[in-house]
């Protein structure tokens, strides 16, 4: 999309959509470059040290750490030793790592399924609104995404507590579902991903429902008028014109929710505590956690954490791919 | 000029960045700040203020701060917090989980305060979890036995009375079950473990025992199977608890009169006698009705029930040490420990046992304090409790899960992790 000042207008050529331009002549002045020399850099060096000592650094410590024996000892001081690849051939013989992963991707794909349908929906609804709704249903939104995970685990936990909480009392009194009278809801693991699915789904809606709907203002109204005027119906028009240009938003927010929620840590964490069964609801952030932290085999947590990393990190390139091909187009 | 300018916007682009860079930390006790970190709301407000005020008086240049943690996940946020510079000075930590940081040199040495502290007066079983390798690193705080809870009303309503063997407790809560439906005729929500050890322990079981260098995991033994089935009928006939709830705030049931008996450390007595407009409220209407006494054992008199309670070290990155020592001596001094006894917990020093007074509870806790006992006595302890798979065995206990294969599938997991 980058726009070269040859002073001439470029030519309609035959190709739809290609427009010829001269290759720019031996004495066209070259664009003014150097304009100010070092100074973008010197303004950039303090960020970039800085960026390298926060990111980078425990990155190297956490790849370092997950090639060495390191327990809690280690970490009061004792010299740590090298095992090397110990650690990832532990995790990777390890049937229970397995189990977690599958885990996490299922529930990951279910949560950003829901929370991209229920985010376009919302943000589709709210170019429909009125400005008094629109303005209540934002707010409403702002809060819940501004609201803590830790916070907003806690509320709905006490919602949906066994003994006391108000779903089992609204459907047991108003509904009469006897059988959910002192019923828990974590205790299941598939109830239990319900719960946290709910929290997440949550808590990232407005994220994208927001995003989504600044890139709807920006779709040409004309163009959907005119498809409009061609007789195309309210998801046609949606599919074949304002999914095409919003494209590059709908990929980044897909995988900002996917990257996310495999990491997905507080909810999950919280709920834990609450109820439920440890060893059948941990997904790949609480595993890391319990490994190291908890459990003090910093080592094997490392490698684990390792080993996620890199599933983002191919993730993330995926969608780099994507959208630098996006702007080649 | 130019590089002058190049300087000088690095330098302003330098500043803006270096907001957070704090000063740098003197070694000098001027202005001193002492951080004790105390673990839940066990300790009574009159103990604080005790060690804050004697703290300033003997070293009016320095304060003391006590900010209190929560026990879950206790073992992790001390692993992070006392390996940073930024380390509290002194903490308390469950005498389960000493053993974890003491070997791993989390703790500065105190062998030569011994006596200072209390020397051969100290609890015995404390010393010991606190101790590593010969050396003396934390110190018992105090102890707490788990007592059981019951309502006199109830109990009488039933034609029950306060039963003298651990066969006659169960069946005088599968009864008051019975005869109050929905109620809770012992309260045990699914994750609560400690209480499950009496039934172990009673029944001849162990959780694990030493076997040479290795640690032999008990739970699928004949005895102890017997006495996880006995938590299975309780669980199943007597408690309307949640299967897979935590055991904090055992006061609500209590006071809205779903729960009729239950078994909890001693202190529980005070967040059931809170004020009703507490920040915890509780039911101080219920005094005359609230009645206490130690699990009985098989064979009659008290069981051996968890020998909950705590120990309190410096941190090996305090930057105070000798202040942090002298905190510690005012917590395990005589006034400050006086404080616990009168307030139901056992005091760290054996002198001190008549503080608890002679009431009910305290004839209780004397009884159940008796015949504690404790986890096994292995430095990756604290981790079996960290990576809860005994919250997650009896959970599954209390759902109705297969005892014998429970029990031994976590066997497995608890050698794993005594033993790696």
């Amino acid at each position: 999309m980058t726009t070269v000042d040859h002073g001439l207008d470029a030519a309609p050529s035959a190709i739809e959509g290609e427009r010829l331009t001269a290759p720019p002549g031996p004495n066209t002045p070259r664009p003014r470059r150097r304009r100010g020399g070092l100074t973008p850099y010197t303004l950039l060096t303090p960020a970039i040290i800085v960026l390298a000592l926060i990111v980078g650094w425990p990155l190297v410590q956490l790849i370092v750490t997950s090639f060495q024996e390191f327990g809690r000892a280690q970490v009061f001081g004792a010299p740590p030793e090298w095992v090397w690849f110990e650690n990832y051939a532990n995790v990777l013989t390890d049937p229970v790592f397995y189990g977690v992963l599958a885990r996490t991707l299922a529930f990951t794909a279910v949560c950003v399924v829901i929370t991209m349908l229920v985010g376009t929906l919302i943000a589709l609804m709210l170019m429909r609104l009125p400005k008094g709704f629109r303005m209540l249903l934002s707010v409403g939104m702002l809060l819940a995404w501004a609201m803590p995970a830790l916070t907003a685990t806690v509320v709905w936990g006490w919602m949906f507590d066994t003994a006391y909480g108000v779903v089992n009392y609204v459907l047991v009194n108003w509904f009469g579902q006897v059988e959910y009278f002192q019923h828990s809801w974590l205790i299941d693991p598939l109830s239990f991903f319900f719960v946290a699915g709910i929290i997440i789904v949550w808590g990232a809606v407005p994220f994208v429902a927001f995003t989504l709907y600044a890139g709807l203002t920006q779709v040409p109204e004309e163009v959907l008028e005119a498809a409009q005027l061609d007789g195309a119906g309210g998801f046609k028009r949606f599919r074949l014109i304002v999914f095409p240009f919003l494209k590059p938003i709908f990929l980044i927010v897909t995988i900002l929710q996917v990257i996310w929620d495999l990491r997905v840590f507080t909810q999950i964490f919280a709920l834990q505590d609450i109820g439920g069964i440890r060893a059948l609801t941990n997904t790949l952030g609480v595993y890391i956690y319990q490994t190291s932290i908890a459990g003090g085999d910093f080592g094997q947590g490392g490698a684990i954490a390792v080993i996620t990393a890199v599933l983002l990190m191919s993730i993330s390139i995926y969608y780099v791919r994507q959208v630098t091909k996006e702007e080649e187009l | 000029m130019r590089k002058l300018g190049i300087v000088a916007l690095g330098a302003a682009a330098a500043i803006t960045l270096a907001g957070c860079a704090s000063g740098g930390t003197g070694a000098s006790d001027e202005g001193a700040e002492i951080r004790v970190w105390l673990v839940g709301t066990d300790t009574p407000d009159e103990a604080r203020d005790y060690l804050k005020t004697t703290f300033e008086k003997d070293h009016p240049d320095a304060t003391l701060v006590i900010e209190e943690q929560s026990w879950d996940g206790l073992v992790d946020r001390l692993t992070t917090s006392l390996s940073g510079s930024d380390s509290p000075d002194v903490v308390e930590v469950g005498n389960t989980q000493a053993s974890a940081f003491t070997s791993a040199g989390a703790f500065l040495d105190l062998t030569e305060h011994f006596d200072d502290l209390g020397g051969d007066d100290l609890l015995p079983g404390f010393v010991e979890a606190g101790s590593y390798d010969g050396k003396f690193y934390a110190a018992p705080l105090y102890s707490g036995a788990r007592l059981v809870f019951y309502k006199k009303d109830a109990l009488a309503a039933a034609g029950l009375s306060v039963p003298s063997t651990l066969d006659e407790y169960i069946a005088n809560g599968e009864a008051l079950a019975a005869a109050n439906p929905g109620k809770s005729g012992i309260w045990w929500p699914g994750q609560d473990w400690y209480n499950a050890l009496p039934y172990i322990w009673e029944n001849g079981g162990e959780v694990a025992v030493p076997d040479g260098d290795e640690w032999d995991a008990q739970l699928s033994s004949p005895e102890s199977i017997a006495g996880l089935e006995q938590v299975q009928r309780v669980m199943t006939n007597a408690s309307a608890a949640p299967k897979d709830g935590n055991e904090t705030s055992p006061e609500v049931g209590f006071c809205d009169g779903t729960t009729l008996q239950l078994s909890a450390p001693s202190w529980v007595k005070w967040s059931i006698l809170a004020p009703a407009d507490a920040e915890a409220p509780g039911c101080p209407d219920q005094e005359q009705n609230l009645g206490v006494y130690a699990l009985p054992g098989m064979d009659g008199g008290a069981a051996q029930v968890f020998a909950g309670g705590s120990n309190i070290g410096v941190s090996a990155k305090s930057a105070h040490p000798e202040l942090a020592i002298d905190a510690l001596k005012i917590i395990l001094s005589d006034g400050f420990q006086t404080i616990y006894g009168e307030n139901g917990l056992v005091p760290a020093k054996l002198s001190l046992a008549d503080t608890l007074g002679t009431d009910e509870v305290a004839q209780a806790i004397a009884a159940a304090a008796g015949n504690a006992k404790l986890t096994p006595a292995s430095p990756n302890w604290a981790d079996v409790e960290a990576a809860g798979i005994l919250q997650d065995l009896f959970v599954k206990i209390a759902q109705g899960g297969d005892v014998a294969a429970l029990a031994a599938a976590a066997d497995e997991e608890i050698e794993a992790i005594l033993n790696s």
